[in-house]
């Protein structure tokens, strides 16, 4: 089998997951506030910041900095406990399929979770914009060029951050502690950015970007600059080292 | 002796080494961030206990949201992952006192969890400040206030796990109900109540604004309904089951 029907098979095993709720609906919540709240961005503009790119910022800021990643947690564990329950790894395992597959395959379907997750924040956030538009008489839409650029930073510069969620989860097999590492290296990663190692730390990454962005935007703000150098090569290689852990380790534990 | 039973099925999950290292990681965390930047704390004048609140709570808060979250998906997961549920429904013994031991096992943890977050404000106090006789009770007072405002949380939050048998739809909630907790203004009273924000109040917050009874009545007001609620729960269930 290869690894494009591989894939296949894991969006059957999750089509009644109801992952897709636990997706969407953290994104509703996060625009109704701010839809709610448009007027205070005309407030902001004593920090230099315009009240459209205010409106668009504070809620990618919130799904980037702690919702985003918990996605990705939830998610690991939605992969691994389909299979868990009623030992269907072990089915998979007796099948003649490669197991580093069957794990590079989870791990893609773990990285088109959250591409679904992205799209879903581009599409809702153009009918808040435009209601927020109509409540406030000013147009808070701004180009949709920006918008996609930033939605893919955060995206692909997660991609490191899901990998280390996968090693995590395919490594640590009580899921107390997968769960709760995962949760819990969310939480500091906003002490994490302002350090000068921030790109050894994979968690921070997608809220720096945003950060970033929001420090050209503002004039008051402290900018963040990204510096490629040490930057990309740490991350590849990050990346790597999670990737090829989590393959040595894959199904390990079943197959003894 | 149900709720030895209990515990006994949490030992190989992980759930007591998990709570007790979680806890000393968040309680090194006012340590840390004292010791790294004493001059940005030591100078405020405020009592020591309101700096380091002020300082440290909201990242505690998150934290200890997250050991209920995690700690009521295990509890349960526990039961659903091999059907044991089932045979725990066949048995002579009521689901509802199963909750109820379950609900205590988690309450108990956090209290651990908060004892020690509490002894490591004691340590940076007496390292750090200068403290009088009053820091004592004062600090008891404090974390008994969370406590309380943790209880409606724990509660709702084994309702949903006991209510999901997949352990990723109960995280889900779990996590999407601390996210809507920090996005919630803290300066807004009512929507301060909702069960997921109340453990992000503090009490020195809570003495400037004078609300420390509106909390206090609103967490009794909650843990009451839930349990009415978990009540309810068990008596459709039954019926339809």
């Amino acid at each position: 089998m290869n690894l494009l029907s591989l894939i296949n098979i894991e969006f059957k095993k999750i089509k009644r997951s109801h992952i897709i709720w636990i997706i969407i609906i953290p994104i509703v919540i996060l625009w109704i506030p701010a839809i709610i709240n448009s007027n205070m961005n005309f407030e902001m503009q004593a920090e230099g910041i315009s009240p459209e790119n205010n409106f668009f910022i504070q809620s990618f800021i919130g799904l980037a900095w702690f919702m985003y990643p918990a996605t990705l947690v939830i998610s690991t564990v939605l992969l691994n406990q389909t299979e868990r329950s009623n030992k269907g790894i072990l089915k998979m395992l007796s099948l003649p399929v490669s197991p580093t597959l069957l794990c590079i395959a989870k791990f893609i379907v773990l990285l088109l979770l959250a591409a679904v997750q992205m799209v879903f924040m581009i599409i809702i956030y153009y009918p808040s914009a435009a209601i927020a538009s109509q409540m406030n008489d000013y147009q808070l839409m701004i180009s949709p060029l920006i918008i996609l650029k930033e939605t893919g930073l955060i995206y692909l510069s997660s991609i490191p951050m899901a990998a280390f969620f996968w090693m995590i989860a395919t490594c640590i097999r009580t899921p107390v502690f997968s769960v709760g590492i995962g949760l819990a290296s969310i939480v500091p990663s906003v002490l994490v950015m302002n350090t000068k190692l921030w790109y050894v730390y994979p968690m921070c990454y997608p809220f720096y970007m945003i950060t970033a962005l929001q420090g050209e935007m503002a004039a008051n703000f402290d900018t963040f600059t990204i510096k490629l150098i040490p930057w990309i090569p740490i991350a590849i290689i990050i990346t790597i080292i999670c990737l090829i852990i989590s393959c040595l380790f894959f199904g390990k534990a079943e197959r003894r | 002796m149900s709720l030895l039973l209990e515990i006994k099925k949490l030992k190989r999950t992980g759930f007591f080494p998990a709570f007790l290292i979680g806890a000393i990681l968040v309680a090194c965390f006012p340590i840390i961030n004292t010791a790294v930047r004493p001059e940005n704390f030591i100078n405020q004048n405020l009592p020591a206990l309101d700096i380091l609140m002020n300082a440290n709570w909201q990242m505690i808060a998150m934290l200890n949201m997250f050991f209920l979250v995690i700690g009521s998906c295990i509890i349960y997961h526990t039961e659903f992952a091999d059907h044991a549920m089932q045979k725990m429904e066949a048995l002579p013994q009521s689901i509802g006192k199963l909750f109820i031991n379950k609900t205590l096992i988690l309450i108990g943890s956090i209290i651990f969890a908060l004892i020690i977050e509490a002894a490591s404000f004691i340590f940076c106090a007496y390292y750090w400040f200068n403290t009088d006789n009053s820091f004592l009770p004062d600090i008891l007072k404090y974390f008994g206030y969370e406590f309380i405002l943790l209880i409606p949380a724990a509660l709702l939050i084994m309702i949903i796990a006991s209510l999901c048998q997949n352990m990723w739809i109960s995280l889900g909630i779990g996590v999407i109900g601390v996210f809507i907790a920090t996005m919630l203004p803290t300066d807004n009273l009512i929507l301060s109540f909702f069960p997921f924000a109340m453990p992000f109040q503090t009490l020195n917050n809570a003495i400037d604004n004078s609300w420390i009874s509106p909390f206090l009545i609103s967490s009794g007001i909650q843990t009451i309904l839930f349990s009415i609620i978990e009540v309810c729960i068990l008596k459709v269930r039954r019926n339809i089951a």
